[in-house]
């Protein structure tokens, strides 16, 4: 079953890659905003709900290891002295 | 009331402009950005930003003294000792750029504001750091509507770092080319095959640019562009989402360590005894303390180390070499040792950064930025003059049009790294000799001090402009 999913993602996303590459040529004095625009738009639930996992991940995490981590394990900018 | 000149890199912004008066530097905030402006400082935004040290901080002036008749606002910035640009920027100093900015939206997030753009010449590095220097690129958060700034920091960051990661890091400089960034089709036809299964690039960069392509003729502002923000909005989730998502995706990627003998040159020295490169150090250290300036310029670099004896000095130094990996090197010991004075930057002095943008005035010249007080040019002359067939008068004339002072080390044609550069080529470099070098400088430089390295048959010469 895990294999299936597995299979299913990996095609999933090889389809998209050679889908999203094969970009016809462009030429100059196009407008990028609505692309831009409609990306997001297109983009935005996934990004929202890969984000709510990984929140949800890291609270299971930090439960277990004691330690609060941000969602980005990102270095944060400490004010300077 | 005065007559402001607009600064020309800020012309384009209907918000506001920068302008000097009296030698300093003020930006006006107009009218039409009164609710974004006072929504900075109401929602806390403002202060959170200054304190981690994210945004340049500033003071209110009167504006009725300084700005235009119909100005809102007038501020006095904290000064940003020298203006550099993304062009010539390591792979690191892009990365912790972009970094900086997702920091910088997600905290204006929480606050209810949003960045309105992502330009990298908004960001500059300021005491060893990278900091918003644009006051007014905040917004109130359009609820419902994406980022407004996304395909910009795709341009500017994402697509230059990938490119610079997954490519060649020389490619970093494709964004001189480019004034609003890397085109993301152009990105996309140059990033090589196994980026396209690297999940946030494939959405930021690919699909992006497809995406772009498919909807070009759509119109930015037309119903049907509009239509899918009102029956399904962008909910601040997503837009955390997404946030979120550019910054892995930027956060994961690493430079390898780049194939450069420059980054060895000290740690090799082989054309240096151990006392010849002890002398030098301390003559130069010597000649600097001598010459008491405030700005140092070290042209050709390398990895700093001369840089730093200016730096630790107390002065301003910027590090320019031509090398990214050194450069790289370089900046790597900024952070780790958080150092505030040396800021390393990329530049060919045969091919140094020129005016850009609208009449070549939006991104001034590496001469504008000048004059520096002083100028190191150690074991760069041979380079300039034999490798690259400038003439010393040539390099002469230069060097006095960027810094008031000069220390140059002249290397003979007896020393081996001059002769190995003349192994391979006809010397047709009569005058390169120690008496045509001080020939040559003394159009424009008068000589205050002469010192030869011991252990080497180098001179160093402790020069000011005529």
């Amino acid at each position: 079953m895990k294999d299936t999913k597995s299979r299913i993602f990996t095609v999933g996303i090889l389809v998209l890659a050679f889908w999203g590459t094969v970009l016809p040529v462009a030429n100059a004095y196009i407008d990028a905003g609505s692309g831009s625009y409609i990306i997001q738009m297109v983009v935005g639930g996934a990004l929202a709900v890969g984000l709510g996992i990984r929140v949800f991940w890291q609270k299971i995490v930090s439960l277990f290891t004691g330690r609060s981590r941000t969602v980005e394990g990102e270095e944060q900018q400490s004010p300077p002295k | 009331m005065t007559d402001p000149s607009t600064l020309s890199s800020s012309f384009r912004d209907p918000a506001g402009f920068l302008f000097r008066r009296g030698g300093v530097l003020y930006r006006q905030v107009n009218p039409v950005h009164q609710e974004h402006y006072d929504a900075l400082f109401d929602s806390g935004l403002y202060d959170e930003l200054t304190r981690l040290g994210l945004l340049v901080p500033h003071e209110e002036v009167a504006a009725a003294s300084f700005g235009t008749e119909d100005a809102y606002k007038v501020i006095k910035p904290e000064v940003v000792d020298f203006i550099s640009y993304p062009y010539e920027w390591s792979f690191g100093q892009l990365k912790d750029a972009a970094l900086a900015t997702l920091r910088i939206q997600k905290v204006a997030l929480d606050k209810g504001m949003s960045l309105r753009d992502a330009s990298a010449y908004n960001i500059q590095f300021h005491r060893g750091r990278p900091v918003l220097i644009d006051t007014l690129s905040f917004e109130v958060l359009q609820e419902g509507e994406p980022w407004v700034a996304y395909r910009q920091f795709c341009q500017h960051f994402l697509a230059p770092i990938a490119l610079m990661a997954y490519r060649d890091v020389r490619l970093g400089l494709l964004s001189r080319n480019h004034i609003d960034g890397v085109p993301l089709d152009l990105a996309a036809r140059m990033l090589p095959l196994r980026t396209r299964f690297r999940i946030p690039l494939l959405l930021h960069v690919f699909l992006h640019a497809r995406s772009q392509k498919k909807h070009s003729h759509t119109g930015g502002g037309s119903e049907s562009t509009k239509k899918p923000a009102r029956n399904r909005p962008f909910t601040l989730q997503a837009f955390k989402g997404l946030i979120d998502s550019l910054y892995r995706a930027v956060d994961k990627m690493e430079l390898g360590r780049a194939d450069s003998h420059w980054v060895d040159y000290y740690a090799e020295a082989a054309h240096y005894s151990s006392e010849a490169t002890d002398h030098k150090q301390e003559l130069v250290a010597s000649l600097i303390e001598q010459a008491a300036p405030q700005t140092v310029w070290d042209l050709g670099a390398n990895t700093g180390l001369f840089s730093r004896i200016a730096a630790a000095q107390g002065v301003k130094t910027i590090a320019f070499e031509m090398d990214p990996a050194c450069v790289e090197e370089s900046y790597r010991r900024v952070k780790a040792d958080k150092e505030e004075n040396v800021l390393p930057l990329v530049c060919d002095l045969t091919n140094p950064s020129p005016g850009l943008g609208w009449a070549n005035e939006e991104r001034m010249t590496l001469q504008e930025r000048g004059p520096a007080d002083l100028l190191l040019a150690l074991a760069l002359i041979h380079h300039l003059a034999i490798a690259n067939n400038v003439p010393l008068t040539k390099i002469a004339d230069y060097f006095a049009s960027l810094g008031s002072r000069l220390i140059i080390e002249f290397v003979p044609k007896s020393d081996e790294k001059v002769r190995h550069l003349l192994s391979s080529r006809e010397d047709v470099f009569p005058d390169y000799t120690r008496d045509g070098f001080e020939r040559a400088f003394k159009e424009s430089f008068e000589t205050e001090r002469v010192e030869e390295i011991k252990g080497s048959e180098r001179v160093l010469y402790l020069m000011r402009v005529r």
